[in-house]
Parts: C-alpha cells; structure tokens; sequence
C-alpha cells in the first residue's frame, strides 16, 4: 500500500472535518440544478477490480456480473429504495407496467409493456417470463439463485404481453422472489442452447437484454462498453454510455482514478479519501450496502464436527471473549471515523435493522471473573488452562483482506489480556473458504453479503443453515432461533416481522456464537461532474441510467455522442 | 513431465474453483455439485489428468472456469500481449544494458563505473512491483505525462486516427516496458561488465593496443563481439524468465497478459488456465534456447563452423 501524497500537519489536522464534510455531501446523492435537468450525453469510465465471466443474469457469481447484468437486463418490478421485501410495497414497474393479486394471493398477473423490446429488436413477450423462470429453476442450468424460487410453482402465458406467476404457497415475500430474484432474459436468444450448456456457451456472453443499456463491445480483461438504448421502451438512459475499464491492482485502480482515466472506483479505503479533501474534480461518495464482518466461534469440533468444540462449545466462554474485545475502539483504529459499528448479525440498511439490541458489554474484569468461574485459570506463562488444555486457538482470516488482518492482530492482541493465546492463520481466499466450508477452523473473521430479505438469515445463523446448502460455518443451533425466524419470515405484519427478527437477534447475541465487528465502509471515488441519484444498498448503480453530466462541465470523452465504433 | 507436476500440485491446493466462484449464501451444494459435473470436476483426479492430456495433444488446453472461455482462446488474448511486452523489453535492455556494461568495463573502477555500478545495484536490488508503482505514480499522477494502465484508452482510442491510434497504443506500452527494461538491463549490464573485464587482458586486445589502436576502439571493436557470448546465451533464458516475471508490472499497469491470467488463475484455482500457463512458458523455455542457439552461431564463427 502506497500513499499517493504526503499531506501537511496542517491538512491532517483538518482532514477528518474535511473528509466528514465531502462524505456527508455525497451520501445523498446530488440532485440536478435547473436548467441542466433532463440533459442527456456524457461518459463515466468505471475501474473495475476484475473481468466478468457471464453476461447471462441466472448465472453470475461475482460483484462486476452483477452490475452489468442489473444495467443490460430488466426484471418484471424494480424493489423500491427502502428495500422492502413483504408484498409488492414500494415496488415500481419495469417489464411489467402493472400487475394484479389473485383474491388468494396465490398467483399474479403481470402485463407486460407491450412497447417493451430485446436489444436485437425482438418485442419482449410473456413467454420470455416463463423461460426465466424455467431456466432458473433448471437442476442443469445450476443457478445460484435457484433455492430463492423454490417458492414459484410455474407461469402460464395468458397471451404475449400476459404472464400469471403460480404460487406453492402464500408468503410475504413470493411478489419480492419472483420480481427481485427472476431477471428476464430472452428465449429466442438462448432457449436453442441446452441449459447444462449456457455455462459455457458464448450466448451467455452476448448480454441481449431489455435494459436501458446494451452492450457494444467486450474485450476480454480490458474493457467493456455499454451504450444508451435508444430505443428503449423506457427511454434512453441519460448518460451516453458507461465503459469498464479492467484494473485488476488496486493501486493502479486507484492511480486511473486519480489520474482522471476512470470516472468511478467503488473501493477506495480511507487513505485515499483523505486525499479527496479539497479535490475539486473528483470527491468520495459513501454509499450503503448488506455487507457486515464477525469473529465468529466455531461451534464444533474441527476434527470431528459431531463433537461440540472444546473451547468453543461453552457459552460463558464465548461470552467471555466477547467482554474482552472492545469493538468500538478496533473500529476506530481500523476504520478512524469511517466506521460503522455493528450491532447484530444484520446490516444496518435491511428494514428489521435494530441498533437498539442490548450488547455484551466490554469488560474485561467480568471476562476474566467468567473464564475463572468456568474454569479456565491461568498457567505460568499466562495463557488460561483447563483440565489440561491451553486456551489456544487459530484465528482464520484471507489474507486478500487488509482490513481483517488489521482486525486479527487487534483481536490476538485484545484476548492475550484476558489469557487467551491466538494463532494467526491466514490463508488465500480459496483455501480460506476451503477450510470455512467444512468447518476446519477454531475462529475466523468472516464477512457477509446478505440480500435484503429476513429469510436470508436463516441461510446464515438457523439450524438449516448448518448443512452443505447453508452458510451458517459456525454451525450455532438454537431451536428458539429457528422459530423465531421462521416467524419472522411467515407473517404478513411488517412491524410483527420486526419484533420476531428483533428477538432472534436478541437471542443470538446473548448467545455469542460470535462478535460483531463492523460493517465495511463502503466509498466510492466518484468524478464530481457526475451528478448520481440515490444510492441503493443492494446496489448502488441501481439508478445509474439517471445519472447524468451537466452540458457544461463535459470533458472529451462526454462529447464523444452515441455515433458508432469506427 | 511440466504439466504433470503442475497438474499434481494445483489439485493439492485447498479449495476448489466452483466453491471459491460460488461463495455465496443460498447456493446448495446441488448447484455446486451440478457445476463441478458441468466442467468435468466430479470425476477422479486420474481421469481429470488423462482427459487433460488426451486434449491438449490435440490442441485443446480445457475450459477457463475463471474466463469463462476455452483456455485456448484465453491464452490467445493474453499470450502475444505478454511477448509482446517481454519481447520490446528484451530487446530494449540489451541495447542498455550492454551499452552500460562497456561504458563501465572500459574504465574498471573508475568514477563512471562506480556511479554506474551503484545505479545499477539500485535498480537490481528493489522489487519489481515497487518500482512499477513508483513509475505509475511519477509520470500517470504527479507528472501526469502517461496513461495509468491499459492498453489504449478505453473510451477514445477507436476514435482517434491512424497516427493517434497507434500514439495511443505507444503511450501505454511506455511505462510498462521501461519498467521491466530497467529491472532486467541492470542484471545484463553486470553480466556485460563482468564478461568484458574477463577478455580484456587476452592477447587479441594486446595486439590491438600494439597497432595502434586505442583503448577505447580496442574495447568497442575486438573486446565487445567476443564478451558478448555469455550475454546471448543469457537473452535466451532470459525471455521466459521475463515473460514469467512480467506477473506484477502487467498487474500494477492493469496489461492484461498471460502471466497476470496464471496467478490470477492460481488464486481462483483454475486448473487448466493454470497447467495451460505453465505449459506456455515452458514451450518459451525451449524456444528461448533455440533462439540463443541461432543468435550464438551468428555471431560467433567457430560455433558456425562447426
């Protein structure tokens, strides 16, 4: 890591308002003034960290897939800002310009647009509804995605811009699956290629899609370049066209971009941002999102994970570790006034968020009172012993993360006061998601994208979760739990689905499966002639076909117009 | 032998590609295990093997479960961008790095050859990856002379003319290949020096100083051809070493090449992207060799003759 100037004392000092002040200006997003609204043209040159393998939505498995598949492809509604996932509340048409519950709830009916069109010309039908469906729901298509429509029975075609969604059963959230978990791809462009070979096929790289972007050029880990559409049943998009530009160094990412070769970086870390302070051409923008990171325990033995872990598996020993990290002051020294404190096993920006949840406090008087009284007392050299067993244990981390190396030597450092002896242990991603998946490890820093639903939990901390098709790689059981989030997950009050999620999260955390660390910040270097909507925490480009650049502040590449490629 | 070792050691590797590529919440191991059938990966590690190497005999290296492409058309992209960035390099430090080894072989201990030689160890002792950067940020950020990384503009090249396209294309090579110039010239300069103060005391060079001729057209016109020997020789390895080592400049300028697909291919677990690029740089081993063969002969008669 390399620092790109050394500031003064003088601009240090003030560099915390400053950064505060540019965050703070750009969290809402920046609105457009007058005259200018309505303008359309201009490029933004996105640094993106790697190449993307798929353009076909079904099928994506990174970040950058995600982005350009939610900019070529539309769904039948887009979920609204507040990312409400119970019925179809603040849901805005898209593919479909309406739709009706059936008196049970147990099907809807979408009518398409009938103006809406495939990049290739070809008018967007109701059978092009159906086909994703099937595709998603195909065992040799393989979609990631195809456990979250388990719920959708089928869709009939009532006629071309009419398709009915068949429900298994009633559930809050079956309008949020279909809509939010179903892109639309087109049949007549991929419905001659076998499903089990659309991993490998090129159609999957054409990206022909109903999005207000198409796709014009692709050069593999170089660039990728999407233009308006012109044509698009919604209208074209404000900005001309969006490049992504492969920068797979973060350092030469950062460097594109503060050289004014790329228009956007979503990762900048804080060091960057302080040298954003009096940038008059470029300025951070925070934006929300569903990540947050733990110091989860491992409930079972690694060695044999039908067996409780010998240290691990006593509660009043997980509490006890958990009293002696104080996790306000690792926030500050890893994140300074970045920081976002987590107060769960839950993303501030879900709707069931809670920061009211009683914690366990930091105290490391009362964790050295409990590791006594559970018989953990401290040997010659300090380390804690029971019946023989040294309170030693690995801490697993990637070593691609700096921010959880940063966080291991805090932790080893933190538990060393209270007798505990941390082996760092840090390992590249693959092997570290290796060891995760089986349950080969005694602690880790794990990090979680969730999606906005409540049901996404169960994946993460129920019971269920603790099987080869669940992420729950503490393997923490509580039967309470489960109910609760299953509750949770089956009512149709939103405030009843607050107060369930809200004593899951109570349980959990009185339960100590694992220590809530923090939520990453997440700032983007944006150029500020780009003036942006509001950012959505799933996915900040969301809006980007309303981002737009004022006339007057265009530079070369803005005045380039939709003319064709040479 | 190559592949086979590469191929034994990538498998022994924790982890495996469709569990890195699908770490997600709610991907069921059915879906994992349908994508480890789809790519062949659900069948024993012999069987793996064998098919591998059943296909690349017939030309086809597998599929690039990272690209998402044939491995054939991966290395088709990537390959000629890391010769061709190895290759300018190549050249480029010969020309300095010999020109440096004469100019301080022909006053050995000299003021000259002691501020090139300290130059030098400067340049041969700091990490490529640091230097790159340093580049990146002197002439892409504070002098802002020079792209940041690419290999044309993303968004104008096509919309420049002729001459301009290929200014661009230029630019973007600069940094880049100085960097890798700079790192490999100072080795070949120390090997240049050293060969040098090796035939310098032969009696060729008396004989050439008795007629008449200075030190200096001595050293350029007999020492130089007969110390260069060792240097050729040196050019052959030194191609894939370069093509191989090429890893963090094409990372730090975002080059897309051949050595920056491996070790990302590594990371991924990408077996046959992997194998496939260890595979290449072992042909260029080979090819290196050959070259430096033909090179030797051309410039030394006695290895013609016979």
């Amino acid at each position: 890591m390399i620092q790109l100037t050394r500031p003064s004392r003088a601009r240090l000092r003030w560099a915390p308002l400053a950064l505060a002040a540019t965050i703070v200006a750009g969290c809402k997003g920046s609105e457009p003034s007058g005259n200018a609204t309505g303008e359309v043209g201009g490029t933004i040159v996105v640094a993106m960290p790697g190449d993307v393998g798929t353009l076909l939505p079904g099928l994506v498995t990174s970040i950058g897939e995600r982005e350009l598949t939610d900019l070529l492809y539309d769904r039948l509604a887009e979920i609204g800002p507040d990312l409400n996932t119970l019925g179809d509340k603040g849901f805005t048409p898209r593919l479909a310009e309406r739709w009706e519950w059936a008196p049970d709830s147990m099907s809807i009916v979408f009518h398409l647009n009938p103006r809406a069109r495939w990049h290739d010309g070809e008018p967007v039908r109701a059978s092009d509804v159906r086909f994703s469906l099937n595709l998603i729901k195909d065992p040799a298509f393989g979609s990631p995605v195809a456990v979250y429509v388990s719920n959708i029975d089928s869709i009939s075609v009532r006629d071309s811009v009419t398709a009915v969604a068949w429900f298994r059963k009633h559930t809050p959230e079956e309008f949020y699956d279909l809509a939010y978990q179903v892109v639309i791809v087109p049949q007549h462009v991929l419905g001659n290629t076998p499903a089990a070979q659309l991993k490998t096929a090129d159609v999957a790289r054409r990206g022909i899609g109903s999005g207000r972007f198409r796709l014009v050029r692709w050069e593999a880990g170089q660039r990728l370049e999407i233009v308006a559409d012109t044509a698009n049943y919604r209208g074209r998009p404000k900005l001309d066209r969006v490049v992504f530009a492969v920068s797979p160094d973060f350092n030469s990412a950062v460097t594109r971009f503060f050289a004014g070769d790329a228009d956007l970086f979503d990762q900048l870390r804080p060091e960057n941002i302080a040298k954003l302070a009096g940038d008059t051409v470029r300025h951070a923008l925070r934006y929300p999102n569903l990540q947050y990171a733990t110091y989860a325990f491992n409930l079972v033995d690694p060695k044999q994970p039908t067996r409780p872990h010998p240290i691990f598996g006593e509660r009043e020993v997980r509490r006890a570790l958990t009293m002696a990290i104080d996790r306000h002051a690792m926030l500050r020294n890893v994140f300074d006034t970045l920081g976002v404190p987590l107060y769960g096993p839950f993303p501030g920006s879900i709707a069931v968020a809670d920061t009211t949840l009683p914690q366990i406090p930091y105290d490391t008087t009362a964790a050295r009172a409990l590791l006594d009284s559970a018989g953990w007392v401290a040997g010659p050299d300090g380390i804690r012993v029971k019946n023989g067993r040294r309170l030693s244990f690995g801490l697993l981390s990637p070593s691609s993360s700096a921010s959880r190396h940063q966080y291991a030597v805090l932790l080893q450092a933190a538990l060393k006061k209270v007798g505990a002896e941390v082996r760092l242990e840090e390992t590249d991603f693959a092997t570290f998601v290796a060891k995760q998946n089986t349950h080969a490890f005694d602690t880790e820093i794990s990090l979680f994208a969730t999606d906005p639903s409540v049901s996404g939990f169960k994946q993460t901390w129920s019971t269920a979760g603790i099987s080869k098709d669940g992420s729950n790689f503490t393997a923490y059981s509580n039967p309470a739990v489960d109910a609760l989030l299953d509750s949770a997950t089956a009512t149709f009050d939103p405030a009843r689905t607050r107060a369930y999620a809200r004593r899951a999260f109570e349980t959990i955390i009185e339960d100590a499966p694992a220590v809530w660390l923090y939520q990453p910040p997440t700032v983007m270097g944006l150029a500020r002639r780009i003036h942006t909507t509001n950012l959505r925490a799933d996915e900040y480009w969301a809006g980007m076909d309303e981002w737009w650049i004022p006339a007057d502040q265009r530079i070369a590449r803005d005045r380039i117009g939709l003319r064709p490629l040479p | 032998m190559v592949t086979t070792l590469t191929f034994v050691l990538v498998h022994l590797a924790p982890g495996d590609p469709i569990s890195v590529a699908l770490d997600r919440p709610g991907v069921t191991d059915a879906v994992r295990q349908q994508w480890r059938e789809s790519f062949g990966l659900d069948k024993p590690l012999g069987e793996q093997y064998v098919r591998w190497v059943a296909n690349a005999a017939r030309g086809e290296l597998g599929y690039s479960f990272s690209h998402r492409r044939p491995v054939r058309d991966v290395l088709a992209d990537t390959l000629p961008r890391t010769i061709l960035l190895a290759g300018l390099s190549l050249v480029l430090s010969f020309f300095i790095g010999i020109a440096v080894g004469v100019l301080q072989a022909e006053r050995p201990g000299g003021a000259r050859d002691r501020w090139l030689g300290r130059v030098l160890l400067l340049l041969y002792s700091v990490p490529d990856f640091w230097l790159a950067l340093i580049a990146l940020l002197a002439f892409a950020y504070w002098l802002p002379l020079l792209p940041a990384g690419g290999i044309v503009d993303p968004v104008m090249h096509d919309y420049l003319s002729a001459g301009g396209r290929i200014a661009d294309r230029l630019k973007h090579l600069v940094l880049p290949v100085l960097t890798l110039t700079l790192l490999s010239a100072a080795s070949i300069a120390r090997y240049q020096r050293s060969a040098l103060l090796d035939v310098l005391p032969s009696d060729w060079m008396r004989t050439a100083l008795a007629k008449g001729l200075s030190w200096r057209a001595a050293v350029r016109q007999h020492a130089v051809r007969n110390a260069l020997l060792p240097t050729i020789t040196l050019a052959g390895l030194w191609l894939p070493a370069l093509a191989a080592g090429a890893v963090f400049i094409e990372k730090v300028f975002s080059w897309p090449g051949m050595g920056l697909a491996t070790v990302n291919a590594i990371g991924a677990r990408d077996y046959p992207l992997v194998t496939a690029g260890v595979l290449a740089i072992s042909v260029l081993v080979v090819l290196g060799a050959l070259l430096a063969d033909i090179a030797v002969a051309l410039v030394d008669p006695r290895v013609r003759l016979s």
